[in-house]
């Protein structure tokens, strides 16, 4: 890894750990209660007094914001989770199984990955209820998670060192062990961070169609919705809460080592 | 070249196939009251007799309603993927040199983390504000859709493009080329842009899957009523038929996308070669 890209990465990392702290810390940083209306008039632009100005129920924005940012982090933390589990290293594992069940399971779960991942996200709530958002954006992360995870498995399980283990009597299960030790010592972390971008842009994305955040409990892409209204006449109720998006799926992404342009 | 196109058929096939269960499955939920089990194998009869059920919520059916919004996601799709085109490959080539991409690095990433529908709303306030909107309905109706999608698709192709120039430019047989006397340029004309242009076909599959997405929210940010804005109205309503069979189309488009792609850059690669 070059230098320009660790200093990247770490960036990535650092910068992930203040948006944790601030979304743990939400309610002592923020300035009024989450929902709080009328905290100052109807479309206030940003002022000293309210710095990312109001909405059009006079909610202060940069409050609303923090909360946003908090809701968002915690789902997509649990969502990432899900999506390392039910696709990196159920992918990694399946690609160890006996050449025809590991195929049929990587040709079973491969079909899902053709889908775009916001469909399976928003299919999933309506076959569960909509207070499952973190479930659905973890679950619709999985299959391209698990397609990545098994290919690049199936090739380390394919190459020289790997044949002469097996050569030397090695066992298919501590090949496993083996396998998944340096699996997770080097690409572990790059695997969440990629994980925390996807389910995050997923996540906003089913709040802003009406499939995610129940209000009163708003995420980042629900603010965004509710503000489709206003945005035209007020930029800043739409434009604090995407930047705030932003920053954590451009952090996640640094996190991760991705390339410029490149899918999480 | 047969025996390629031959497995790549196949796995075409199969993502068909698990596509088509998938549908299946969807389906199945609409006739569920009286067990899963047995409306999945009522369903999976249906389906092989090409009846798609009906619609909840026009009682048109599935397929008429899908052949009627059809015709907005496909312009939508295709001018994204022009769009995709024109930007992503420039991009993509000049990206794939090393000081041009550091100077844009910081910029490209800003841009790559912008949720789709943050673009879309970015793209109609820019719209509205410069007056465009206001002075062409073209603009709300395609334009401004097409260019949301097309900026989904842009960062698709460059991406595949640029993995594919970084492999070209680690290949060994550059230097044997060279050994042989051909020229620097000769070299890049005529074994390696082939090599880049069937590295970005390979990755067809996945270009598909970003307009597709970006199509999605696309169509519900700009009001256009195509099958991905029916597809959310369905799944709202709970209309399964219509959304397993809008499902069944974008994972097939997605997966022959992949393999027509792959049989192209097959060869392209054997037609430089």
């Amino acid at each position: 890894m070059s230098i320009w890209r660790r200093i990247l990465t770490t960036a990535g990392w650092s910068g992930l750990g203040v948006i944790a702290v601030a979304a743990l810390l939400s309610e002592f940083l923020a300035r009024n209660a989450l929902g709080a209306v009328h905290a100052g008039p109807s479309l206030s632009p940003p002022s000293e007094q309210f710095p990312f100005g109001t909405d059009f129920l006079g909610r202060d924005l940069f409050s609303e914001t923090l909360y946003g940012l908090s809701a968002t982090v915690a789902q997509a933390g649990e969502a990432a989770v899900l999506a390392v589990l039910a696709g990196g290293l159920l992918g990694f594992v399946t690609a160890h199984l006996p050449r025809p069940s590991g195929a049929v399971l990587r040709w079973a779960i491969g079909t899902f990955a053709a889908i775009p991942p916001l469909l399976l996200a928003i299919l999933v709530i309506a076959a569960t209820t909509r207070g499952f958002a973190g479930l659905a954006a973890g679950l619709a992360a999985a299959p391209l998670a698990f397609v990545r995870a098994f290919d690049r498995a199936r090739g380390e399980n394919r190459s020289s060192h790997a044949a002469y283990a097996r050569a030397t009597g090695i066992s298919a299960s501590a090949l496993l062990n083996r396998d998944l030790a340096y699996e997770f010592r080097d690409t572990f972390l790059p695997t969440v961070a990629r994980a925390l971008a996807a389910v995050a842009i997923i996540l906003s994305t089913m709040s802003f169609l009406g499939f995610g955040a129940v209000p009163p409990h708003r995420d980042l892409g629900l603010m965004i919705a509710a503000a489709k209204g206003s945005y035209m006449q007020a930029w800043w109720t739409a434009a604090f809460p995407a930047l705030a998006l932003m920053a954590f799926v451009l952090l996640a992404r640094l996190a991760a080592g991705l390339d410029e342009g490149e899918r999480p | 070249m047969w025996r390629y196109a031959l497995k790549e058929g196949g796995r075409w096939a199969l993502a068909l196939a698990g596509a088509f269960l998938i549908a299946v499955g969807i389906s199945a939920l609409s006739v569920a009251k009286g067990g899963y089990g047995p409306a999945l194998a009522q369903r999976l009869l249906a389906f092989l007799r090409l009846d798609f059920g009906t619609s909840a919520l026009s009682g048109q059916s599935a397929i008429r309603e899908l052949a009627a919004h059809g015709p907005t996601t496909a312009n939508l799709i295709a001018f994204g993927a022009l769009i995709a085109l024109a930007l992503g490959v420039p991009l993509g080539l000049l990206l794939g040199t090393g000081a041009v991409r550091r100077a844009t690095a910081p910029l490209i990433q800003i841009v790559s983390a912008a949720p789709v529908f943050c673009a879309g709303l970015a793209l109609a306030y820019a719209a509205r504000h410069i007056g465009f909107q206001e002075s062409a309905a073209v603009f709300r109706a395609l334009l401004l859709p097409s260019i949301t999608v097309g900026l989904a698709g842009t960062a698709a192709v460059q991406v595949a493009l640029r993995r594919a120039a970084s492999q070209a430019q680690d290949s060994p047989f550059r230097v044997g080329l060279r050994r042989m006397g051909l020229t620097a340029i000769e070299i890049e004309r005529v074994y390696v842009v082939p090599q880049i242009f069937a590295g970005l076909l390979s990755s067809l599959g996945e270009v598909m899957l970003a307009l597709l997405s970006a199509a999605v929210v696309s169509e519900w940010v700009f009001k256009c009523p195509g099958i991905a804005d029916l597809f959310v109205k369905s799944i709202a309503l709970h209309d399964w038929n219509m959304a397993a069979l809008i499902l069944f189309v974008f994972a097939a488009l997605t997966a022959t996308a992949e393999f027509i792609g792959r049989i192209a850059a097959r060869l392209l690669v054997r037609a430089a070669s």
